[in-house]
C-alpha cells in the first residue's frame, strides 16, 4: 500500500512539474552584443592534430562568453592557413594566405536565422601563380579603384629574389597587373621588388616593404619600393638600414604612408617598422616634385630595449606600433606624427605582440586586445616539425585584452592551451579602425 | 484513510490526463528551412516568442493573402501590399474597405528586421506583432472585428490545422505573430546593387556617378559634390538604425504652417513634429508615388524636391539645410543646386536598387494563386 501511495504521490509531483515548466515564460534572450566580437585565423598545430580555420570568437571580458569561439570554420583543404583578414571598402572579407594553392581568398559571411554571423563558405582567387598572399590595400589611381595586394613569394618559392604586387579588379577579383621587378633581372641601380610585404599609399605613390623570404633563410630585404600608380611600375628602391642588431638586413616590414586623411595638415611621409633592425624610420615626401628624402630613424629599439616592431594600427587620435619582443605595444599621439610622441604607458602583452583590434565591452569600456605570435611556428620542443627556434620563442599563442584608457591588461587566452591552435591574425567582426596595416 | 488515497488517485488521474493532453496539443514547429540573410545588414532579433519556424511563415503567408480577413472578406493585406510593386500599391493614397482614401501612402514590406522597429509613417507601434492588427481593425482599411474573424478562420479546417502546428489556438495574438513572421521573411538582396557589393556585375558608369553622389555629403571647399542621400539614407539596403528614433526626420515637404504632427503624436516632443520614418529605398523605382503622403509621382520630381523645393520649418533637418553644392548657398532657401546629369545619374542609381528576383519569388507569392495552378 505504501509503495502503491508512493507511486501515485511520485506522478502527481512528475506531471505538476511538466505543467509549471509548460507555463512557465521563457526568459526574454537579449543578443550578444557584436562590436565585441572578432575574426580570428587560427592555425592548426601539427602536433597537436588540429586543422588550420577561420574563427568568430567573443572577447568581451564582461560576458560569459568571454573566450568562447561562436563558430570554428575549418580550412580542411588547406597546407598552411590563412594569413590576414581584411575588409574591402564595400565590406567584402578578403585573407590573403601561406598555402601556396590558397594566397587570397575571399570569406563568405552571413547571418542565421537568429541573426547571429555565420561564416559561409571560402573561395580561393586566382593570383596568376603568385604566392604567400601578406598585405591587401585599396586604393584608388586615375580616377579607378584597385586592390593592391602583396606576395612575399612571388611567382614561386623557387624564386630567390622573388616577390611581386598583384593589381586586382575589385569588383570581380580578376587580375589587372601583377607587378614585378625581380632584382636579378633589372639592371643594378634600378628599382626592384623583392619579398613584399607592407604596403600603403597616398596619391599616386604606393610603397611596399621587403621582409623576408617566405622560407625565412633564403634572404632577408633592407629596402622599400616605390611604385607609381600612373603606370603601375616600380620606379624607386630606397634602403632603410644601418646597425644590425642581430646580424640580419634590417627587413622592413609594415609600412605608412603618413598623410592628410589620417592626420590633419601633416606633410607626407613615410614610417616604416624595421623587423631585425628593430627601428622605426621616416622617409619624409616632397609633395610637389614627388621625391622621397633620406629615411630617418626616428625610434631605435636596442636603445628602448624593444625588437622586431611589426604593425601599424590607429584609432582617430593615437598610433600604435607592436613590438614582437618583450611583447609591448607602444602608443603615441597620431596629431604629433611624424614625430613618435608617447601618448600613454606601453600595453604590456606578449611575446611576439603583433595584430589588435579595439572595440568596447559592452558596459562601453574601451579595449584593445593584442595577439600574441610572430609567425605561429612551431617549437622542437613540441617535436613540431615547423620549428624555427628563434620564431618559436616569440610566438605566445595568445590574445591578451587592455583596457584602452589605462593599458591594463585584463584578460589573457592561450589559444593554443584552450584550443590547441595557434593564432595568426585577428579582426575585428566590423573591421578595424582607419589605418589598419597601412 | 481510503478516501484520503482515492483523492491522491483522482488528483494524479487528472493531471496526467491534463499533462498528456497539453503536451500532445503543443506545436512543434520547426526552424525556417534555407534561410540566410546578408551579413552586411546587420545584426537583428526575432521576439522570443515567435521565432522564424516553417509553420508560422507558412501560416502567415497564407492569412496575408486572404481575404478573409477583411470585414467583407474581399480584401486582403495583399491588396495594399503587393509583391509586384515592392509590397506597394502604386496608389498615392491607398483604399480599403471604406473606398476613402486613406491619409499615408502605403509603404513598402521589404527587410523588415532592420532599421527602426517603429512601425507606421509615424512610428506609433514598436513590434510587427503591435502593427499586424491594426489595418485589420482599421474601418477605413479592413474593418474586421477580431473576434469574427477568430470565429471565421475556425471554421476553416486549414486554418485549423495551419494554426495548431505553428502556435496552436487560433486568437489574436497568433493571427498577428504569424503576419509578422512571414513579413519578417520579406528579405530581399539581389538588386543590381547586392550583386554590385558582391563583385558579379559592374555599374554602368552614369549609375557610379549616381552612386557616388548618392554617398557623398557635398563640400564645397573639398570640391566634393554630393546629393546628401546619405545622410538620412544611411543604410538604404534595409530601412536604417534601429537606435531609437534615429530613422525619424523631416525632409522639408511642408511650411511650419502645413506640418503635420508625425513622430510627434507618438512622443509629444514639439521636436518631433513633421518627423516621418525614413523609408528603405530598396526597390524605390518599383514604389510610387513617393513621401509618406504618395504626393511625387516620380523620382525625378523626388530629385526636384531636394534640389529645388526644399521648405523651411522649426524642425527641418539640419542636414538639409546646411547641404549645398554651390559656394555661400542661400541658408533661407536650402538646395542642393544639383546639375541635370548629377539628378538622373542618382535616378539611376536609385534604379540598381531594383531587386526582380524579390518580386517575383514563389515564397513570398499568392498561396491561393499556386494552389489553383497546381489544381
Amino acid at each position: 500500500m505504501k509503495s502503491y501511495l508512493s507511486i501515485t504521490k511520485y506522478t502527481i509531483l512528475v506531471c505538476t512539474a511538466l505543467l509549471i515548466t509548460a507555463c512557465s515564460k521563457e526568459p526574454v534572450k537579449q543578443p550578444d552584443s557584436e562590436k565585441s566580437q572578432a575574426l580570428v585565423l587560427l592555425r592548426g598545430l601539427p602536433t597537436l592534430d588540429t586543422k588550420h580555420s577561420v574563427a568568430i570568437i567573443e572577447l568581451d571580458p564582461e560576458s560569459a562568453k568571454f573566450g568562447e569561439i561562436l563558430q570554428d570554420y575549418e580550412l580542411s583543404n588547406l597546407a598552411e592557413p590563412l594569413h590576414h583578414l581584411y575588409y574591402s571598402p564595400t565590406g567584402r572579407l578578403y585573407a590573403t594566405g601561406l598555402d601556396i594553392n590558397c594566397s587570397l581568398a575571399e570569406i563568405k559571411l552571413v547571418r542565421d536565422l537568429n541573426g547571429a554571423p555565420l561564416i559561409k563558405g571560402h573561395h580561393c582567387l586566382d593570383t596568376q601563380g603568385q604566392v604567400i598572399g601578406e598585405d591587401i590595400m585599396w586604393h584608388t589611381s586615375n580616377g579607378k579603384e584597385y586592390m593592391f595586394v602583396t606576395f612575399m613569394g612571388g611567382g614561386g618559392l623557387d624564386q630567390a629574389d622573388g616577390g611581386s604586387v598583384g593589381v586586382f579588379d575589385p569588383q570581380t577579383n580578376d587580375v589587372v597587373k601583377i607587378i614585378s621587378a625581380r632584382k636579378s633581372q633589372v639592371d643594378a641601380g634600378k628599382p626592384y621588388i623583392m619579398y613584399p610585404h607592407g604596403i600603403s599609399a597616398y596619391k599616386d605613390r604606393m610603397v611596399i616593404a621587403s621582409t623576408i623570404h617566405p622560407d625565412l633563410k633564403t634572404g632577408v630585404g633592407s629596402t622599400i619600393t616605390i611604385i607609381d600608380l600612373n603606370s603601375l611600375s616600380p620606379i624607386e628602391t630606397i634602403t632603410v638600414e644601418d646597425a644590425k642588431p642581430v646580424g640580419f638586413p634590417s627587413s622592413p616590414v609594415e609600412v605608412l604612408f603618413v598623410r592628410p586623411s589620417i592626420v590633419e595638415n601633416v606633410k607626407p611621409g613615410v614610417l616604416v617598422n624595421t623587423m631585425f633592425g628593430f627601428e622605426t624610420w621616416y622617409i619624409p615626401f616632397n609633395e610637389a616634385d614627388k621625391t622621397f628624402a633620406e629615411p630617418v630613424k626616428i625610434y631605435n629599439g636596442v636603445d628602448e630595449g624593444t625588437g622586431v616592431p611589426l604593425e601599424f594600427y590607429g584609432t582617430k587620435d593615437e598610433l600604435f606600433i607592436s613590438h614582437a619582443i618583450p611583447g609591448v605595444v607602444k602608443r603615441y599621439k597620431l596629431s604629433s606624427l611624424p614625430e613618435l610622441v608617447s601618448s600613454g604607458p606601453d600595453i604590456k602583452a606578449e611575446l611576439g605582440a603583433h595584430h589588435m583590434i579595439f572595440y568596447p565591452s559592452s558596459s562601453g569600456r574601451k579595449l584593445i586586445a593584442v595577439q600574441n605570435n610572430l609567425l605561429n611556428l612551431g617549437n622542437q620542443a613540441d617535436n613540431d616539425p615547423t620549428d624555427i627556434d628563434f620564431i618559436a620563442k616569440v610566438n605566445d599563442h595568445s590574445l591578451t585584452i587592455h583596457d584602452l584608457t589605462s593599458s591594463k591588461r585584463l584578460k589573457t587566452i592561450n589559444f593554443k592551451e584552450k584550443y590547441n591552435k595557434g593564432i595568426e591574425n585577428i579582426e575585428a567582426l566590423f573591421g578595424s579602425g582607419f589605418i589598419h596595416h597601412h | 484513510m481510503k478516501i484520503k488515497q482515492a483523492c491522491y488517485l483522482l488528483l494524479a488521474v487528472t493531471l496526467m490526463i491534463v499533462t498528456a493532453e497539453y503536451y500532445q496539443s503543443k506545436p512543434r514547429p520547426t526552424a525556417l528551412n534555407g534561410f540566410s540573410a546578408p551579413f552586411v545588414y546587420g545584426q537583428f532579433t526575432t521576439p522570443q516568442n515567435n521565432p522564424l519556424t516553417n509553420e508560422a511563415v507558412a501560416l502567415g503567408r497564407r492569412l496575408f493573402y486572404d481575404p478573409l480577413l477583411s470585414g467583407n472578406n474581399k480584401l486582403a493585406c495583399s491588396h495594399c501590399h503587393q509583391q509586384k510593386l515592392a509590397f506597394t500599391d502604386g496608389m498615392k493614397n491607398s483604399m480599403g474597405v471604406s473606398l476613402k482614401p486613406l491619409s499615408f501612402n502605403t509603404p513598402s514590406l521589404v527587410n523588415l528586421m532592420w532599421g527602426p522597429q517603429h512601425f507606421f509613417w509615424d512610428g506609433r507601434v514598436n513590434s510587427l506583432e503591435e502593427q499586424a492588427l491594426l489595418p485589420i481593425i482599421n474601418v477605413d482599411e479592413m474593418d474586421q472585428n477580431l473576434d469574427e474573424l477568430i470565429d471565421e478562420l475556425k471554421a476553416v479546417e486549414q486554418y485549423q490545422r495551419l494554426f495548431s502546428k505553428a502556435y496552436g489556438a487560433i486568437n489574436k495574438q497568433n493571427i498577428a505573430k504569424a503576419l509578422s513572421a512571414f513579413q519578417r521573411t520579406l528579405i530581399s538582396a539581389n538588386s543590381k546593387y547586392d550583386q554590385f557589393l558582391a563583385g558579379t556585375i559592374k555599374l554602368t558608369d552614369e549609375e557610379e556617378f549616381g552612386r557616388k553622389l548618392f554617398v557623398a555629403h557635398p563640400d564645397v571647399k573639398a570640391s566634393l559634390r554630393g546629393g546628401n542621400c546619405i545622410d538620412c539614407h544611411s543604410q538604404f539596403l534595409t530601412s536604417g538604425f534601429n537606435t531609437k528614433y534615429d530613422g525619424f526626420t523631416n525632409n522639408g515637404l511642408d511650411n511650419e504652417e502645413q506640418l503635420l504632427p508625425g513622430l510627434q503624436a507618438v512622443t509629444g516632443k514639439p521636436e518631433h513634429k513633421g518627423l516621418f520614418k525614413v523609408p528603405s529605398l530598396r526597390n524605390i523605382a518599383l514604389t510610387a508615388p513617393y513621401m509618406h503622403d504618395g504626393r511625387f509621382n516620380t523620382l525625378a520630381q523626388v530629385m526636384d524636391h531636394y534640389n529645388e523645393g526644399i521648405k523651411l520649418s522649426s524642425t527641418l533637418s539640419p542636414l538639409i539645410v546646411e547641404a549645398n553644392n554651390i559656394v555661400n548657398g542661400n541658408k533661407k532657401k536650402p538646395s542642393l543646386n544639383l546639375s541635370m546629369e548629377e539628378k538622373k545619374a542618382i535616378v539611376a542609381f536609385l534604379h540598381t536598387l531594383t531587386d526582380e528576383q524579390f518580386i517575383i519569388n514563389t515564397k513570398f507569392s499568392d498561396p491561393f494563386l499556386q494552389e489553383i495552378k497546381i489544381e
